[in-house]
C-alpha cells in the first residue's frame, strides 16, 4: 500500500509535523507536508517583522538551552543564575546560604529530571490492553525512579502535585532567587506560581531542556534527499471521512488530496472540531475535547534595536543570557491574578532574550532582535478585545523594561506584537495556547488531549495527532512528532 | 509513678477516642490524656454564652465512617445525627440559590438559573457516586509505602488497579480529573450559572490554603462528597447536642470498653529511651509510663514540642518541619436573639434550616483567596453559616438561637498586625459581610465569639490554625500524609504512633485515622507476643 506517492498527508510544517515526516521519510514513506502560511515551522517560524530583522514566533531556537539567567530587582541591582554550571558566586553576593542551597538543589533536580525525561518518549501506554513493548518502556522509567533511591523518589512524588512557590520556598531564602527558580513553572500556563502542580511544569521545563530545541531547517536536508514535499500556503480545510476512516484532506482552493493517512500537527480542537464532520465523532468524545483546556496566557512583543540596551552583567555571562522580570514570587503571583478576571498584567511577568546574540543573520549588523515573552496576557479579554488594546500591552511592556533599563525606549526602531488572538489566526494555536493545551496534571501522558486516546490516534482510524496536543506537549524538539510517527509506522505497516 | 498502661493517647479529639475504643475493645489497658477541660478536640460543644450550646470549631457531620458507627455502637452511646436541609446561597442581586434535599424542587430551583444545569446536575450527582464509590475503600486502607512495598501493598495497589481498568471510561475520566483538577475548572466542564459552580467549588477549598481554580481542589470537593448519613450519599447533618455530642459518644464507647480518659492533662514531653519511647510527662510533672505512645495531635506538637529532635533522624525531622498546615479558616459563632432574614428570601423558611452559603460568584470566591495570598483575612470572605437551633432547639433557650459561621480565608500568617489586634475587625467583617443579605443580623447579636487561627492553635493546639491538621493538598495524602514514608502510623520511635487528622485519610470529622492506627498497632502488637 506504500506505492502512491502521497499516501500520506501532514496537516502542518511545524517542528513536531517536520519531524514526523522524517520519521515516516526514513521508513520509506513519502509524507506530503501541508502548512497553510508561507512560511515553514509554526511555533518556531522564523519570520521577519522589520526591515532586516528577523524573530521566531513563539519559541526562540534557544528556548529550552540552558542559559545564564539574569534578574534585575526593583532596587537596581541584577543577579545572575547560572542553570547550568550551578556556578553561584553572583548568588553568594546576595545570600550566601542560598548559593550554598543552589549548588545542592541543581543536582537533585538533575536527578530527578533525568529519570523523569525517558517518559517524554513514550507513547503512553493502552489502560486496557497494555502492550508488552510498552510496558516494558513504563517498568524502565520506573527503574529509573526506583533508582533515585528513597529520598529522591518521594522528592519526585511530592512535587509533582506542588505549587512551585512552596518548592522554591523549602530551598530557598533570597525572594529574586526564588521567583527566577520557580518562573518556569508558570511559563505558557495559566497556573501561578502559588497553584499547585506549578511545580511539575517546572520538572516538565526542565525535562524538555534536556533536548536541544530544534529548528525548522534541521529537517529540511534528511527532507528533500528522501524526497517529502513540502507545500506552503496549502491551507487544509476538511479531512474526509468515509464509513469511519479518513480517506484524504480538502484544501482551501478546493483541492482534493486522498491518502491513506492523514496526520495533522496542528492542536486537538482544530483539528477534531474545525476540520472534520462532528457527525463523524461521538458525542461523547466531541465533549470531552470541547474541555480540553486550550486558554492561553501569553503574548509575544518583538523589538527591533538600534543596539543593545546597557545591561549590567550581560558581558559577565560570558555569553547570551536570558533576563527574567518578575523578582518576587508574589509579583509573578499578582501578574497571574490579573488574568484570572480577564485582564492582561499591569506588572507582567517577562521573559526576555536576545536571539541576535546566538545567531547574527537575524538582525543587521550592530542591531539587535529582543524577544520578550509576555505573560499573563489572557485569551479573552473581559473588557475590549486584543485587536484594539495590542499596543496598551505593547506599552506596559515597554513600561516594565524601562524600569530596569532605562535607554532602552530609544533604541527600539520597531515594535512587533503577536496578541493572543494572532497566536490563535496567524500561527493557528486554538485559543493561543503555545503548547496547544494547558499542560496540567489532568492533561499530559495518557490524558493528553483526551483519556483513551493519547497514543496519536484519534477515533477516526487514518487519522492521527502529532502535535504538541499529545504527549509529552512541552518543549520546541518535535518530540510529539517522534512519538506519532513510531505509532503510525505501527499501523502502516499492518 | 507505679501505673503503667499499655497505650498512652495523647489528646481526646474524635480521632484520639476512637483509637482509644479500638485498643480497649481488643484487651488494652488505655489511657486518653486531653489538655482542656472537655474532651473532643475540635468536635466540642461548649457554652460560651449563658444558656446557649456552640459547636465551637467543627459544626457538621458527614464523613464519619460507618464502619466506625457500627463497630463502637455509637447510636447506644448517644449519637444522633439530625439531617441538614440542603444549601441556601444568597446573591447580592437579589436572587438565590437553594439547593435542597427535595430532589423535585431542587430540580425546579437549578432550572431556575439554567435549564441545562439542571440536567446537568442529575448526571453530576451519578458520576460522583460513582467515583466515591472508587475511591471510598482508599479511605479505609492503610496507605503504601512505594520505597518498600510490601506484598499487601502490591496487592492493593493490584486490587486499585483492576478496579480502575473495570470502570466505564466516563468514570475514568471523572476520576482522573478530580484527582488532579482544579473545583472550578472541574465543574465549568459541567455547569454555566456561575453562583452554581462557585457554591458547588466551596467545598474544595476547606481548610486549604487553595482558590478555587487551583490545581488539586476538585479533590477536596471529592473528600467532601464522600460522606454518608445512614447510608446515602453526600449527607450532611447536625449532630443532636453539637459535635461534641460525637466526641462524648465515642468516649462512652471507649470509657465501656475499660478506657480511662482524663481530661487537664496537659503533656510536656514525650519519654524516649533508647529510641523507643516509655511514656508521658505531665505539665505537673507527673509521669505516666507505658509500653506504647500513640499521638492524636499534629506532628508539629509531637515531634517539635513533645520530643527532643536529637531522638529524631535529621531528614525526618527537616520533613515535619516542611508539612504544610497554613490554616486558612476562622469561625465565628454567634448567639441570636431571634432569626435573621434574607433580602432575597424573607421569612422564617426552611432555608434556614440548611447551610448558607456565602459563595455568590467564581470571582468572590477567588478575590477572597487573593487576599489571604498576600497576608489579609478576605475583605469579603466565603462563609458556611448553619443555625443548628432550627434543627435542635436544645441548644439556645426557647425563642433564641445560634449561629456558626464557618469563614475562609483568614490566613494564620497576617501581612501586618497580629491576630490579637485584629480579631474583632474580623469579626466585623464577617457581620457585615452576612448584613449585607441579612441585614437584621447586627441587631440580633446577642453574643459574639471570634476565633482566629492563633485561636484555633493557642486554645485548640491546632498548629497555624489548620482544622485539618495539615493541609489536604496532593502532594500531603496517601502516603505521603504526613511525611513521605512514614504514613502507616509508625513513627522513627519504636512505640510512638500517630493516629490524629495529619495521617491518612486526613481530617474531617471522619475518625479513619484513630481506627486505621489503632489496627496497625494491634498488627504489632500481635506480631510481637
Amino acid at each position: 500500500m506504500a506505492n502512491a506517492q502521497h499516501n500520506v498527508v501532514i496537516i502542518g510544517s511545524g517542528l513536531n509535523g517536520l519531524a514526523c515526516a522524517a520519521a515516516l521519510a526514513g521508513a520509506g514513506f513519502k509524507p506530503l507536508v501541508l502548512e497553510r502560511r508561507r512560511v515553514m515551522g509554526g511555533r518556531v517560524a522564523v519570520e521577519e517583522f522589520h526591515p532586516g530583522f528577523r524573530c521566531s514566533a513563539v519559541f526562540d531556537a534557544h528556548a529550552y538551552c540552558e542559559q545564564p539567567v539574569l534578574v534585575p530587582m526593583p532596587d537596581g541591582r541584577w543577579m545572575m543564575v547560572h542553570g547550568e554550571s550551578g556556578e553561584s558566586a553572583d548568588i553568594a553576593t546576595f545570600s550566601p546560604k542560598d548559593a550554598a542551597r543552589f549548588r545542592a538543589f541543581l543536582p537533585v533536580l538533575r536527578r530527578i529530571v533525568a529519570a523523569l525525561a525517558p517518559a517524554l518518549a513514550l507513547t503512553p501506554p493502552d489502560i486496557d490492553h497494555p502492550a508488552a513493548g510498552e510496558l516494558w518502556g513504563l517498568l524502565k522509567v520506573g527503574r529509573g525512579i526506583r533508582r533515585l533511591g528513597e529520598k529522591d523518589m518521594f522528592r519526585l512524588l511530592r512535587w509533582g502535585p506542588m505549587a512551585a512557590a512552596d518548592l522554591v520556598a523549602e530551598w530557598f531564602e533570597f525572594e529574586p532567587l526564588r521567583a527566577a527558580v520557580a518562573a518556569p513553572g508558570i511559563y505558557g500556563t495559566a497556573l501561578g506560581p502559588w497553584s499547585a502542580g506549578s511545580a511539575l511544569g517546572l520538572l516538565l521545563h526542565h525535562a524538555a531542556t534536556q533536548v536541544p530545541a530544534g529548528t525548522a531547517e534541521q529537517f529540511l536536508p534528511q527532507l528533500k534527499t528522501a524526497g517529502v514535499e513540502i507545500r506552503t500556503g496549502a491551507e487544509v480545510a476538511s479531512v474526509c471521512v468515509k464509513e469511519g476512516r479518513a480517506t484524504g484532506v480538502v484544501l482551501a482552493s478546493g483541492e482534493e488530496i486522498s491518502a491513506w493517512a492523514v496526520i495533522s500537527g496542528a492542536d486537538p480542537k482544530r483539528t477534531l472540531l474545525g476540520m472534520v464532520d462532528p457527525a463523524c465523532l461521538a458525542p461523547d468524545f466531541l465533549l470531552k475535547l470541547r474541555n480540553y483546556r486550550c486558554a492561553g496566557t501569553v503574548a509575544k512583543v518583538h523589538l527591533a534595536l538600534d543596539a543593545l540596551p546597557s545591561i549590567p552583567l550581560l558581558d559577565a555571562a560570558g555569553r547570551p543570557a536570558r533576563i527574567h522580570i518578575g523578582a518576587e514570587i508574589d509579583y509573578l503571583e499578582r501578574a497571574f491574578d490579573a488574568c484570572k478576571y480577564g485582564e492582561f498584567s499591569q506588572k507582567p511577568y517577562l521573559d526576555v532574550s536576545f536571539p541576535s546574540l546566538h545567531d547574527s543573520a537575524l538582525a543587521p549588523a550592530g542591531k539587535h532582535v529582543m524577544s520578550i515573552h509576555v505573560q499573563y496576557a489572557p485569551y479573552k479579554l473581559r473588557n475590549g478585545d486584543w485587536n484594539s488594546r495590542r499596543d496598551e500591552l505593547a506599552d506596559v511592556v515597554m513600561k516594565t523594561l524601562a524600569a530596569y533599563m532605562p535607554d532602552l525606549a530609544g533604541r527600539v526602531l520597531q515594535r512587533h506584537v503577536i496578541a493572543p488572538c494572532d497566536l490563535e489566526q496567524t500561527y493557528g494555536l486554538t485559543g493561543g495556547h503555545i503548547f496547544h493545551g494547558e499542560l496540567a496534571l489532568d492533561q499530559l501522558f495518557t490524558m493528553r488531549p483526551v483519556l483513551g486516546w493519547a497514543r496519536y490516534r484519534t477515533p477516526i482510524r487514518g487519522l492521527y495527532l502529532c502535535g504538541a496536543g499529545t504527549h509529552p506537549g512541552i518543549g520546541a524538539h518535535g518530540e510529539s512528532g517522534r512519538n506519532a510517527a513510531r505509532e503510525i509506522l505501527k499501523d502502516l505497516r499492518r | 509513678m507505679a501505673q503503667k498502661y499499655d497505650v498512652v493517647i495523647i489528646g481526646g479529639g474524635h480521632n484520639g477516642l476512637i483509637h482509644a475504643a479500638y485498643l480497649a475493645r481488643a484487651g488494652k489497658k488505655v489511657l486518653v490524656l486531653e489538655r482542656r477541660h472537655v474532651l473532643g478536640g475540635a468536635a466540642v460543644t461548649e457554652e460560651i454564652y449563658p444558656g446557649f450550646q456552640f459547636s465551637v470549631c467543627s459544626y457538621v457531620v458527614s464523613l464519619l465512617r460507618p464502619e466506625i458507627i457500627r463497630d463502637l455502637d455509637l447510636p447506644r452511646h448517644g449519637l444522633e445525627i439530625l439531617p441538614l436541609d440542603g444549601t441556601f446561597t444568597p446573591m447580592p442581586n437579589g436572587d438565590y440559590l437553594w439547593r435542597m434535599n427535595d430532589h423535585g424542587r431542587m430540580r425546579r430551583e437549578i432550572r431556575r438559573h439554567s435549564i441545562t444545569d439542571a440536567e446537568a446536575y442529575e448526571e453530576f450527582g451519578q458520576a460522583m457516586v460513582h467515583i466515591c464509590r472508587f475511591v471510598k475503600p482508599v479511605l479505609g486502607m492503610i496507605p503504601p509505602d512505594p520505597a518498600h512495598p510490601t506484598f499487601q501493598d502490591l496487592k492493593h495497589a493490584w486490587f486499585m488497579l483492576e478496579r480502575f481498568r473495570a470502570l466505564p471510561d466516563r468514570d475514568r475520566y471523572n476520576l482522573i480529573q478530580l484527582m488532579t483538577m482544579s473545583a472550578t475548572d472541574f465543574l465549568d466542564q459541567w455547569f454555566e450559572t456561575d453562583v452554581l459552580k462557585a457554591t458547588m467549588s466551596a467545598s474544595g477549598i476547606i481548610g486549604t490554603f487553595l482558590g478555587i481554580r487551583s490545581p488539586g481542589t476538585a479533590y477536596v470537593l471529592l473528600h467532601h462528597y464522600m460522606g454518608e448519613i445512614d447510608g446515602v450519599f453526600r449527607a450532611w447533618g447536625l449532630p443532636r447536642g453539637g459535635t461534641g455530642g460525637i466526641s462524648n459518644a465515642i468516649a462512652e464507647a471507649a470509657r465501656e470498653a475499660g478506657a480511662e480518659i482524663r481530661t487537664k492533662s496537659a503533656i510536656a514531653k514525650i519519654l524516649v529511651k533508647d529510641g523507643r519511647a516509655t511514656g508521658v510527662v505531665l505539665e505537673n510533672g507527673d509521669e505516666i509510663a507505658a509500653n506504647v505512645v500513640s499521638s492524636s495531635v499534629d506532628p508539629r506538637l509531637t515531634f517539635q514540642k513533645m520530643l527532643d529532635e536529637k531522638d529524631l533522624p535529621g531528614d525526618f525531622v527537616e520533613e515535619v518541619k516542611r508539612y504544610k498546615f497554613r490554616g486558612s479558616s476562622g469561625k465565628v459563632n454567634l448567639a441570636l436573639d431571634g432569626l435573621p432574614e434574607f433580602t432575597c428570601l424573607p421569612g422564617v423558611g426552611r432555608h434556614l434550616r440548611g447551610a448558607m452559603s456565602i459563595s455568590p460568584s467564581v470571582d468572590y470566591m477567588e478575590r477572597a483567596y487573593d487576599d489571604a495570598k498576600y497576608g489579609n483575612f478576605s475583605r469579603r470572605p466565603y462563609m458556611d453559616i448553619v443555625i443548628p437551633t432550627l434543627t435542635d432547639p436544645s441548644m439556645a433557650p426557647p425563642g433564641k438561637h445560634v449561629m456558626s459561621c464557618f469563614v475562609q480565608y483568614a490566613p494564620y500568617k497576617l501581612a501586618d498586625g497580629t491576630w490579637d489586634e485584629k480579631r474583632e475587625a474580623f469579626g466585623d467583617t464577617v457581620v457585615d459581610t452576612i448584613s449585607q443579605y441579612a441585614p437584621n443580623l447586627k441587631s440580633l447579636i446577642l453574643h459574639r465569639q471570634v476565633i482566629t487561627p492563633l485561636d484555633l492553635e493557642r486554645e485548640w493546639g491546632l498548629s497555624e490554625g489548620n482544622i485539618f491538621q495539615g493541609e489536604l493538598s496532593l502532594e500531603q495524602l496517601f502516603f505521603l500524609r504526613p511525611v513521605a514514608g512514614w504514613a502507616r502510623y509508625r513513627t522513627p520511635i519504636r512505640n510512638l504512633y500517630m493516629c490524629g487528622s495529619a495521617t491518612h485519610p486526613g481530617g474531617g470529622i471522619m475518625g479513619g485515622p484513630g481506627r486505621l492506627a489503632a489496627l496497625e498497632m494491634l498488627k504489632d502488637m500481635g506480631v510481637r507476643r
